[in-house]
Formats: C-alpha cells, sequence, structure tokens
C-alpha cells in the first residue's frame, strides 16, 4: 500500500494538496450476503454473520483509486 | 361420436367439487405370492405390468398429487350456470346449435394449461410422484429387517417422508435452507429423509420416531421445495428468479438436470420383420423389479420358436406352451389361431415339431426344456438351495421367473403366461401371413419416457437396500456378543455407519453414472449441467429429450421426423451432426404422464361387460365381432360391443371416473382394445368435439379470460381432455375450427403448440425452409441476453450477459408464454438489405460505429474462480496472507493488507495476484503450527485486464472457500457473431463511422448492413416479414406478432407503412454517405431482431511466436489456453508434399517444432551417443544428425517392445 503512494506522490509533483487515500483498517468488515449487516473478521475466523448467522459474506468495494494510467502504461 | 347424451349432471357434481385425481378407489393390493420356490418377481418402479409388485400402499397415502383441485371460486357459480345450460335437458344440443360460430380466443386455454402444467411439470411431476408414493411403496417392500442370528430381534419401517431442505447446524431460528445459498457455497439443496421405525427391544416392541437415514436432493420448485407456491416478493427475497422453471437439483453448488430419457415401451408385444433372413419376431422387454429380460418369439423355416437368454437353443413354441400346462393341441391352436384357416395352416407345421419331438405331456415338454437351459440359469436358480434340481424343475423354475416375466405366475398358474405366449405367437402368425402386421419401433405410442422420479426411485431402492444389509451386518455383530452392553437400540443403530443413501444421491447425480449392479443398470451421462448461457437455454434443457440409440448407428429410422410426433415433440428443435434427431425437445402443450393405478380400470373394464380372460377358451377368443381388451399390455378379457366399450369408457373418464391420463382406443387390425394407466406417455390436451361443434365455446372462453376459472374446470367439465399419441391415432381431429366436420372428434387448441419452446421464439416460422428453423433453435441457445432476475447475485463459472437487452419488436405468443420478452436476449437493430464495400462477403457483417458506441451488442463476461481452502491430514490448512516483503509490488496494488484479497472495483491485469495465498510446507507432519507456508498466489493469467465484480467468502461443506467473480464489459468487434431469428449467422466485418453509412430521408442511418445474398439460397422469407412488420411496428408504435400459423399479415403491415408515408413494400430511398448521391436503388430497410451469439473474437484470438513445448514429445503444446501452437496438419502437410516444398516441410515439421541433435551408428543403425554406440562398442561409425525428437521417441519405444529399428545412413546430395 505505501509503496503505491509513494509511486503516485513521485508521478504527480504538483501542488495539488496530496489526497487522503484511507488507510484500509487492519480488520476488513465483510457484508452478509442476507441481511446486509457488516462483520470484522479475520481470516482465521469462522465466516459468519454477526447479526443473521448467514454463512455467505462478501467483500466491501475497495478504496483505493483506480489509475487508468496504469492500465495504459501497461 | 354420438348425439349428445346429456349426461346426466356432470357438471353439477364436478361443480360441487368431486376432483377427478382423488376418485379413484383406496390403492390397497393384493400382495400375490411368487412363484413357488422362484424368485419373486416383481415390477420395476416407473414400468407398468399387471402385477404392481410392490408392497401394498395403506390407504391412507393419498394418490395422486399432482393436481390440486383448483381454488378459484368466485367464478364457480357461473361456471356451473354455463354447464346447465350446455348439458341442462331441455335445451342440449339446440343451445348447442345456435352456440357461437368461432372460438376464436380458444389459444386461451394454452396460457392456462401453462399455469397448471407449465414447460417443466413433468419433471415435477415426476419428482413429486417418487417422493409422494413410490418411495413408500419401496419402503414397504423393504420394510423388515430381521437378524440371522437372532431372528426375534427385527426392526421394521412403519413410514417414511421428506422433510424440506434445511440448514445442518440445527440451533439456528431461520433454518430454511434456500438453492440460491447452496449455489453460492458449493452445497446439496437436499431435505432429510425420515423413517418411522419398530423393533424389538429386550422385553417390549419399541417404536422411534422420525429417524433420519440419509439426505435426498430436491428437484427446484417441486412439493418438497421452498420455492414452491412462493410469489415474486417471497422470491425474491430468497434470491430466486420468479422466470426460473425449476426442474432441476442443485448438487455441490451446481445445477443439474436429469433430462427425459427415452425408451422403447416395456412389457408390450413389438413384432419385427428382417425380409432378408425371412423371419417374424415378436419381442417383449419384461421388466420387473429386478431384472429386464427380453423374450422372443420368432420364425425359423416357417416354424415359431421361443427365444429366451436362459435357454440354450431354440424352443418351439408348442414345447414352451405345453410345459406351462397347455397340453392339448386343440386348445394351443384355438389359442393361436382361433378358427382362421388361414393361421391354423401356418402353425400346422410348429405343432407337427412338437410331435417329431416326441413330447407330448406336460413332462415330457418340461423334461426336453431341462435339457435345455442354458448352464448359468441351472446354475442361478439351483445355487441358493444347495441340492441338486431335477431338470423338471429348472424348467418350471426359467419358465415361470425368466420367461415373460412380467406376467406373474401364481401358485403355479400359468395360464395367464400360456396366455400371452400365445398372444405374441398369434402376432408373429398375423406378420408373417400379412407384412403389414409389423409394427414400428419409431412410432411415438411405442415409446416411454423416463424421467427424473423413476430414475431417482431406482436409485433410492438400491442404496435403500445397501443400507438394510448393511443395518442388518451391524444388527447381527451386536447381537453375536453374548454380553450386551446396553440394550438393543436400533434408532442409535441406524445412526451409525456411513451414509449410503445420501453419498449415493450425490454421487449419482453430480457424475451422471447411474450403476446400479442389483438391477443391471449401467448408464453414463444421465445428467448434464443445466447450461445458462441464455434463459432459453436453461428453458430448453428441460425439455429436452435424449435417445438411447447410440450414436454411431447408421440408421435413418430413430433420427427420421415421425409423423405421431405431431403436437408432442417439436420439429425443428434437434441438434445438427451426430446427435440429430436422436436429441428432441417436447412441444409446448406436452405432458409427460405418471403412473396410474390399475386396479380400478380392472373394475371398470369388467363393470362395462368385459368378460375375463381366464374363463374363456380360445376358441371364443378369436370370434369374429369380439375385441380383445388389453390393459398395460396384459389381457384381461373381451368385448362383443367394442364401439360401445371404449365410448362408455371415454365417458366416464371425462366425466373424471378415472385419471383424465388413462387411455383408450382400439386396434383394428389386432381386433384390441387397448387400455393404458403407465407412465411415461406423452399426452396433450384436446378439445372435445361433439355433434360436428366444438365443446368449448365463447362463453366458457370468457370465463376463463376473466380469471373465473381455470384449465381444471375445463377438464373436469369434459370440455377438454388428453390424449396420448395412441388414442389421437384413433381420433379424428381438426386442426381449426372451420374444419370440422361430422365424423370430428377433437379439436386443436392451437396450432402453433407444435413447436416447443425454443422454435417457438422465431417468427414466422411458417415462411421459413426448415433447417434455418432448426440452425436458429440451436442459435437461439448461444445468445447473450438477461439471464434471469437473479443473474447479477449470481456466481457462475462462466456468465455472459448483455448491457441493453431488447424485447423483440416482433413477438409470437410463445415468446410471452415463456417470459422471454421479460428475458431477452438480442437488440431489435435497423438493417439496410444491400451491399456496402467488401467486407459483406460470406454473410459478413456491417455495423455502424456509432451503433456500438451507444451500446450495440455490448455485453458483460463474469467469470468465476473457486478458491477452496484445503485443510490437510495434521489439521494444517491453507490461509490467505498479506506478503512481507511483497515480491513484486505492481502485481499486489490491489491486495489488501488485512486479508490478502482484492477487492472489489479493482483492476486487474495479466500476472497480477488476486488472492494471496499461502499454504502449509509441511502438511504431513505431526502438528500443524511449526511448520511454514509456502506461497501459492492465484493470479490473473489472461492479457486482457479485468475488474473485480464479487469476492465472496463463505464456510462450505469442507472448509471455508472463496470464489471471486471477475467482470469484463466487452463492446463489438471485428469477428464477433450475430445472427438474426431465422438461422442467419454473420460476423462483424467491418465497423464504419455513422458518417459513412447510408441513411434515408428522415435521417434514419442502420445499425446493420446485411448482404442481400443471404436470402435467395437460404429462403427466410420469414425474415423479410420480420422486417416488415417490425418497420409497422415501429411505425404503429406497438409490437407486432409473428406467431407461426397466424401473427401479423403482410396486407395489414403494408397498410401501415402507407398510412405513415412509406412505401408499402418496406423498401426506402437511401442515400450514400460516402459520396452523398442517393442510392440507384430502393433499399429493403427495417428493424430486425439480432442476437448476440457467445462467440467473441477476443476468446478465441491466439498466435505465438514460440513458446511451451509438450514434455513427452517435445512438440509445441496444442490449443490457447497452453499457449499451444497452430498446427500444420496432415492436409496442410499433403499440399505442400504435391508441390514440392521440402525445405518448408523441413522447417515446418521438424526444425521449428521438435528437431532433436542425436548420433547414430552408422555400422548397426542405432543411436549412439557421446560419440559411442553401445552396440558394436565404439565410436567408428558414429555421425551426428537431426530427426525429429518425435522420431526419436518411437525408435526407443520400438526398442522397448523389443523390436529393433534401424538407420541406414545415405549421403545427401
Amino acid at each position: 500500500m505505501s509503496q503505491q503512494a509513494d509511486r503516485y506522490s513521485q508521478q504527480n509533483p504538483n501542488p495539488m494538496p496530496a489526497r487522503n487515500i484511507p488507510k484500509p483498517p487492519e480488520t476488513i468488515e465483510y457484508i452478509c450476503g442476507d441481511c446486509g449487516a457488516k462483520t470484522a473478521m479475520k481470516t482465521s475466523e469462522l465466516i459468519r454473520c454477526r447479526e443473521c448467522g448467514h454463512r455467505v459474506m462478501y467483500k466491501p468495494r475497495t478504496t483505493r483509486i483506480v489509475s487508468l494510467h496504469r492500465a495504459a502504461m501497461d | 361420436m354420438p348425439p349428445a347424451r346429456a349426461p346426466p349432471k356432470r357438471a353439477t357434481a364436478a361443480a360441487a367439487g368431486s376432483s377427478s385425481s382423488s376418485a379413484p378407489a383406496p390403492r390397497t393390493r393384493a400382495v400375490k405370492a411368487g412363484p413357488s420356490g422362484g424368485p419373486d418377481v416383481k415390477p420395476r418402479i416407473g414400468t407398468s405390468s399387471a402385477a404392481k409388485g410392490k408392497a401394498p400402499l395403506r390407504p391412507s397415502i393419498t394418490v395422486s398429487t399432482t393436481d390440486k383441485k383448483p381454488e378459484i371460486n368466485k367464478g364457480e357459480e357461473e361456471w356451473a350456470e354455463l354447464m346447465r345450460q350446455t348439458y341442462g335437458s331441455q335445451k342440449g344440443a339446440d343451445w348447442y346449435a345456435k352456440g357461437v360460430k368461432s372460438v376464436e380466443d380458444k389459444w386461451e386455454l394454452l396460457p392456462a394449461f401453462l399455469k397448471v402444467k407449465g414447460l417443466v411439470k413433468q419433471h415435477l411431476d415426476s419428482f413429486n410422484y417418487f417422493v409422494n408414493v413410490d418411495i413408500k411403496a419401496i419402503l414397504a417392500a423393504n420394510s423388515h429387517v430381521i437378524s440371522d442370528i437372532n431372528p426375534y430381534y427385527y426392526i421394521r419401517y412403519l413410514d417414511i417422508r421428506v422433510g424440506q431442505p434445511a440448514r445442518h447446524d440445527t440451533n439456528q431460528v431461520a433454518n430454511v435452507l434456500t438453492p440460491m445459498e447452496c449455489r453460492l457455497t458449493d452445497s446439496t439443496y437436499s431435505a432429510p429423509i425420515f423413517v418411522d421405525i419398530e423393533y424389538q427391544g429386550e422385553e417390549k416392541k419399541n417404536r422411534q420416531r422420525g429417524v433420519q437415514i440419509g439426505m435426498l436432493p430436491v428437484m427446484l420448485r417441486s412439493d418438497l421445495c421452498h420455492l414452491k407456491n412462493k410469489n415474486e416478493q417471497e422470491l425474491a427475497r430468497m434470491g430466486e428468479c420468479p422466470m426460473d422453471p425449476g426442474g432441476y437439483f442443485v448438487v455441490k453448488g451446481t445445477e443439474k438436470v436429469i433430462l427425459v430419457q427415452e425408451q422403447l415401451s416395456k412389457n408390450r408385444i413389438i413384432v419385427m420383420r428382417d425380409p432378408k433372413k425371412d423371419e417374424t419376431t415378436a419381442e417383449v422387454t419384461s421388466s420387473t423389479h429386478d431384472r429386464v429380460v427380453k423374450t422372443y418369439v420368432t420364425t425359423k423355416n416357417k416354424r415359431l420358436y421361443l427365444r429366451h437368454n436362459s435357454f440354450k437353443e431354440y424352443i418351439p413354441i408348442v414345447i414352451a406352451l405345453k410345459a406351462m400346462g397347455i397340453t392339448s393341441d386343440k386348445e394351443i391352436l384355438q389359442l393361436i389361431c382361433g378358427s382362421d384357416e388361414r393361421y391354423q395352416e401356418a402353425f400346422g407345421v410348429s405343432l407337427e415339431e412338437a410331435a417329431k419331438e416326441k413330447t407330448f405331456t406336460r413332462r415330457q415338454a418340461l423334461e426336453w426344456i431341462g435339457a435345455r437351459v442354458s448352464p448359468n440359469q441351472a446354475k442361478d436358480d439351483g445355487g441358493s438351495y444347495g441340492q441338486k434340481l431335477t431338470p423338471v424343475d429348472i424348467a418350471q423354475q426359467a419358465l415361470a421367473a425368466m420367461v415373460l416375466g412380467h406376467v406373474p405366475v401364481r401358485n403355479m398358474n400359468f395360464r395367464p403366461k400360456c396366455i400371452y405366449l400365445a398372444t405374441m405367437s398369434r402376432r408373429v402368425l398375423m406378420a408373417m401371413i400379412d407384412e403389414h402386421m409389423v409394427d414400428d419401433r419409431d412410432y411415438v405410442g411405442n415409446k416411454r419416457l423416463e424421467l427424473a422420479g423413476q430414475l431417482l426411485s431406482l436409485l433410492f431402492e438400491d442404496s435403500f437396500k445397501t443400507f438394510n444389509s448393511e443395518l442388518k451386518r451391524r444388527m447381527d455383530k451386536i447381537l453375536e456378543k453374548k454380553q450386551r452392553a446396553g440394550p438393543f437400540d436400533a434408532g442409535s443403530l441406524i445412526r451409525q455407519g456411513g451414509d449410503p443413501i445420501t453419498s449415493a444421491f450425490v454421487r449419482s447425480i453430480s457424475t451422471g453414472n447411474w450403476s446400479l449392479k442389483r438391477f443391471h443398470v449401467e448408464r453414463a451421462g444421465v445428467t448434464h449441467v443445466l447450461s445458462r448461457l441464455s434463459f432459453i437455454a436453461a428453458l430448453g434443457m428441460m425439455t429436452r429429450i435424449s435417445s438411447q440409440f447410440e450414436k454411431t448407428r447408421k440408421v435413418s429410422g430413430p433420427r427420421a421426423l415421425q409423423p405421431s410426433q405431431w403436437g408432442m415433440l417439436c420439429p425443428s428443435d434437434t441438434p445438427e451432426g451426430e446427435a440429430c434427431g436422436l436429441v428432441k425437445n417436447l412441444a409446448l402443450m406436452t405432458h409427460i404422464t405418471t403412473d396410474v393405478p390399475e386396479e380400478p380400470l380392472l373394475k371398470i373394464a369388467f363393470l362395462l361387460g368385459v368378460e375375463d380372460i381366464s374363463l374363456l377358451t380360445g376358441n371364443e377368443l378369436y370370434r369374429p365381432g369380439v375385441h380383445l381388451v388389453q390393459v398395460n399390455g396384459t389381457l384381461i378379457g373381451v368385448t362383443h360391443l367394442a364401439k360401445k366399450f371404449v365410448r362408455t369408457f371415454r365417458k366416464l373418464r371425462r366425466a373424471g371416473r378415472t385419471s383424465e391420463f388413462v387411455s383408450i382406443y382400439i386396434n383394428h387390425h389386432q381386433r384390441t382394445i387397448y387400455i393404458a394407466s403407465d407412465g411415461g406417455r406423452i399426452c396433450r390436451p384436446m378439445i372435445i368435439v361433439e355433434n360436428g361443434k366444438s365443446r368449448v365455446t365463447s362463453q366458457h372462453m370468457k370465463l376463463l379470460k376473466e380469471g373465473k376459472v381455470t384449465f381444471d374446470h375445463f377438464l373436469r367439465s369434459g370440455l377438454v381432455e388428453y390424449l396420448d399419441v395412441n388414442e389421437e391415432n384413433d381420433s379424428f381431429i381438426a386442426c381449426y375450427e372451420s374444419e370440422i366436420v361430422k365424423e370430428t372428434t377433437h379439436l386443436e387448441i392451437e396450432p402453433f403448440t407444435i413447436l416447443g419452446a425454443v422454435a417457438g421464439l422465431i417468427p414466422y416460422p411458417h415462411h421459413n425452409q426448415s433447417p434455418r428453423n432448426t440452425y436458429q433453435c440451436a442459435m437461439g441457445k448461444q445468445a447473450i441476453g438477461a439471464i434471469a432476475y437473479n443473474q447479477l447475485n449470481r456466481i457462475d463459472t462462466l456468465l455472459y450477459l448483455m448491457t441493453y437487452p431488447q424485447q423483440p419488436m416482433v413477438k409470437t405468443k410463445t415468446i410471452e408464454l415463456v417470459g422471454y420478452n421479460k428475458l431477452p436476449a438480442g437488440q431489435n437493430a435497423t438493417v439496410a438489405v444491400m451491399s456496402y464495400s467488401g467486407y459483406d462477403i460470406e454473410d459478413a457483417l456491417i455495423l455502424n460505429r456509432a451503433s456500438v458506441d451507444r451500446g450495440f451488442g455490448r455485453c458483460h463476461v463474469l467469470k468465476k474462480q473457486t478458491i477452496p481452502m484445503r485443510t490437510f491430514a495434521n489439521g494444517s490448512h491453507e490461509r490467505t496472507a498479506y506478503p512481507d516483503p511483497l515480491p513484486r509490488p505492481d502485481a499486489y496494488a490491489f491486495i489488501d493488507r488485512a486479508d490478502g484479497m482484492t477487492a472489489p472495483g479493482a483492476t486487474i491485469n495479466q500476472f497480477d495476484v488476486m488472492i494471496h495465498r499461502e499454504t502449509p510446507i509441511d502438511t504431513r507432519g505431526p502438528s500443524a503450527d511449526g511448520g511454514g507456508y509456502k506461497p501459492s498466489p492465484i493470479t490473473h493469467k489472461l492479457p486482457e485486464p479485468i475488474q473485480i465484480d464479487k469476492v465472496m467468502i463463505t464456510e462450505g461443506e469442507d472448509g471455508s472457500l472463496i470464489k471471486i467473480l471477475t467482470r469484463q464489459t466487452r463492446r463489438p468487434e471485428l469477428g464477433d457473431k450475430f445472427s438474426s431469428r431465422h438461422g442467419q449467422k454473420g460476423v462483424c466485418g467491418l465497423i464504419v463511422p455513422q458518417a459513412d453509412m447510408p441513411f434515408n430521408d428522415q435521417g434514419i442511418v442502420p445499425d446493420i448492413i446485411m448482404n442481400p445474398h443471404g436470402f435467395p439460397s437460404r429462403m427466410t422469407v420469414g425474415k423479410m416479414i420480420e422486417l416488415l412488420s417490425g418497420k409497422a411496428g415501429v411505425l404503429a408504435g406497438k409490437l407486432q406478432y409473428g406467431t407461426a400459423f397466424g401473427g401479423s399479415k403482410v396486407v395489414d403491415m403494408s397498410q401501415i407503412l402507407i398510412e405513415n408515408g412509406f412505401s408499402y413494400a418496406g423498401k426506402d430511398m437511401l442515400t450514400s454517405g460516402i459520396t452523398g448521391q442517393p442510392m440507384e436503388a430502393y433499399v429493403y430497410f427495417g428493424p430486425i431482431y439480432y442476437q448476440k451469439l457467445k462467440h467473441m473474437v477476443m476468446d478465441k484470438m491466439h498466435a505465438r511466436p514460440t513458446g511451451p513445448r509438450a514434455n513427452l514429445t517435445r512438440q509445441p503444446t496444442e490449443g490457447r489456453s497452453k499457449d499451444g501452437g497452430l498446427r500444420l496438419g496432415e492436409m496442410e502437410r499433403d499440399c505442400l508434399i504435391g508441390y514440392g516444398a521440402t525445405q518448408l516441410l523441413l522447417e515446418r515439421l521438424m526444425v521449428s517444432s521438435d528437431a532433436f541433435e542425436t548420433q547414430v551408428c552408422e555400422t548397426c543403425g542405432m543411436l549412439g551417443y557421446n560419440n559411442w554406440c553401445p552396440k558394436c562398442k565404439s565410436g567408428k561409425g558414429v555421425i551426428g544428425l537431426t530427426i525429429p525428437y518425435a522420431a526419436k521417441l518411437l525408435i526407443q519405444e520400438l526398442m522397448g517392445m523389443n523390436i529393433m529399428p534401424k538407420l541406414c545412413m545415405e549421403d545427401t546430395v
């Protein structure tokens, strides 16, 4: 993560203030496939919604900026 | 049909609520004793025979749950009033006569039919029959488990029932297991099977209720399924699509369909003739509970013989009959020939033969046969008793149990079997004398369809027997011990041991292999994965019928279109190529019957004056004017008033006194009345016509349209009835109301129902050349479109979705009925039929760039990657993690530190990591955590970047499971395949800027330019009419119909065009976009519905310079997925040889492929190495040369087989 941020600032040494990208938390809150509630889980834990006990959980959308440059560069 | 007899108050009775289905008498059956000493002969499930061998069902079991009484009440009185008018005594026929001229809206019966029967109803009915009826019969037949060690102890099953699918952990509140959850978690949608047991405890008998013996996969939308009778909101809440037909299973997360299997009907006589050998054969496949055997009566030198696997040679028919107890020649002659002299003459030689063999008494005949029973058979029979049987006993055994096994022999009463054998012989004689009397094996009436329920019940019976024998073994093991720890507890005993029933179901359905040793069933490919390419593909799969014929046989008979499949099987929908004509599809209005008990039918038949066969002599059977009566293939008696009998029987059926699916018809050639109630017959509803008037009138249709009555009202009021193929043949059916004449008995509900669901999508198919419709049936299943309402929640291995699907401008009634307008697969493209540049030859299409930019033909491709987290034997398991330090920072840009996985929204390029998985290094050692982990990341392999659409984690049946759904949005590009709905496919040849496209005076620019050369040879006039109707529809602002044998008329369409200032012919004046000048000709111009097919260039494009090679041959690998080379095949090689391009050949086949430097000894011709020949033990003659590695491999492999190939060297010039 940090590396990408570095790269980003290096490539854009413009006067714009650095975009404050929210740092992803250490645990991720997964979204329940049934009730939509969020449950923070570690990978080692049992996968289960804290609210309804449903066992299908989805990862929330990424907070990272998808750079179109990168795709173009590759 | 005679004039209306005004059946007494039938209608009021029906309205009062006597539902047709629950009418039959209680289903108690007599248990029949097996032939003494012989194996108990029982019919197998799903087959029909006189002897239903399953143990008696208790009367409490309701017979038919397939048809519920309609629950609409508001129309009940009105309907009853209408019925009184129709049948009322004083008005009666009069009222009929003045009845409305034509029933225009009679097609409205079709949606009403589909509401109660649906397209997949046959699957559901079959499964429901298994769960509600058959499973109980199987249990009753295998209800006792008695210990061999101590017969005092026993377990007896009292009842069985299947619950509803529920999650395994019972502590949950909401315990409902939905199919969607099973799909996502790769688990099985199955319900527990419970039994009630009674067993002998130490002192008293104990009872236990609800002991689980296994899990049964549940068919979606069946009685057991949670989706049954749910409305749209409830279905949406469960993540299910209301348009989904159901009828399939979810096993280990994949949707599996058990295809309908077509077979020759069992337990029926089929007479065949081989003109080359001058042989006539009657064949019966007796399918009983424990074996399937074939019995033949065949001719050799004009004599009749019985042929059967149990006998080493042909048994003269007279000897066989004598062995079965008919010793008088006269009686034999009468039973077979009656008093007809032609038959008697033909049979004389057979009688003589028996006399020549000196068999006159029963004992002599049995001895004669006993000496010819095949050794295996004798061993089978004698072995179990450990004593040597006399030949007489062996012969009796074989005749009782093996020959014509489905005809019961009770207490050694061979009489029914004798009569059956005599009937077969008579049929052979008839075919000998008149060769038109043979049966057609391809006739649909001689076929039976086997459905999921029957296959499952076979499987259940097999695994239940295994379960019981294992249970018995465990029981014996406990009872063996003198001192037992606790009291004998059957309940816990059942719970012990593996789960043979569950695993048998899951294994068979997921692999498709039905391997049941017990029943000699060995079938592969029974189940298929439900194709979700498009909605139509899934629907088409549910109506598919696969045939048991092997595909390699070069006979055309089974593949040909049979006239008898009219209305039952779709004439258009069959694949091309090897399975052509062998894989069929059901037509829109068909229904497949399930077994109906035949005891009530026998009762009715005897009440209607049938004389019992056992009271008759042969002489009385074949008198003129006498008709035989057969029920499900067994002769039950004769009647003198055949027509009246059939007529009355039909009236009873129409009044609901028997099941509506019982069929009765007269075969005038055989002078036999056949009554059939067995399962697997195809039938369809038809309007009853009496006195040249349709019984259904506009009044009835009005009530139906107002939603006050349902299809069942029509059925039980005798306005509509089901006919199977055989009875259809005995009816006079009018296609249209105007064609009704005095003799007409029935009226088609709607002609377009002869097509199936897939062919029904084609507009104006009756204007197309027939193969074009067949091509479209294949292509409609490849079209990209909307799949289901829950398509975005599904995580399928591969899913194509159209971004902006449209419903077709020209639709059909079928489209509305199956819901294709709600889940369409295609777009209405404005087409100009003209030539443009040279990039439109060979069916290529020109696309408008602006249309493509606006989203024409744009689609999503969703792919799934499943990553199971494996757990190893020592308790260690795989995990996801964030590596530190990062091996390739770029590839890990979207991996989260918290869980080592990407998240939705990320863009992933080639070789980027999606999941950083780590596998324990030590998977066998004692403990897990000490050892390290090695990374085994999941990367993206294809060159095109993809988006992550979903990352799902769940707890599967074994360990946790990660599923990643990736997405790609594709716009049409050069080479993508498109097709109209008329079997006219083409690839995109050029994408042209809008400015260069032609335009009309209103500035309308086509989306697609199609070359007119596509029309003359294909003769797809339907496509032209579609364009015309579509154009008229656009101008009038409404959708037009292109229903088969109907639809919007061309004159009307032309009128609309004229009214809107267009040419009546659909042609427009266009201006060239390139030159700006008007075109020289008018151009046929208008909307046609175009489908984008799944074949896209992006998935196929492939080239490589050098790359991976196969290990064994060192030649380049094969296939795009392995980055393989492009093969220069045999035929290309032939071209180069013919041209003489030797150096090019050498380069292609060796240098650029698998050149290998090796050494050969010139003296001995063997391969050498390191300048050394191992055979000559010298390095003298060793020279180097280059050969293909494959050649070197061949030499070595030959040497491995003790063959010494030598290479003889020659100087190259």
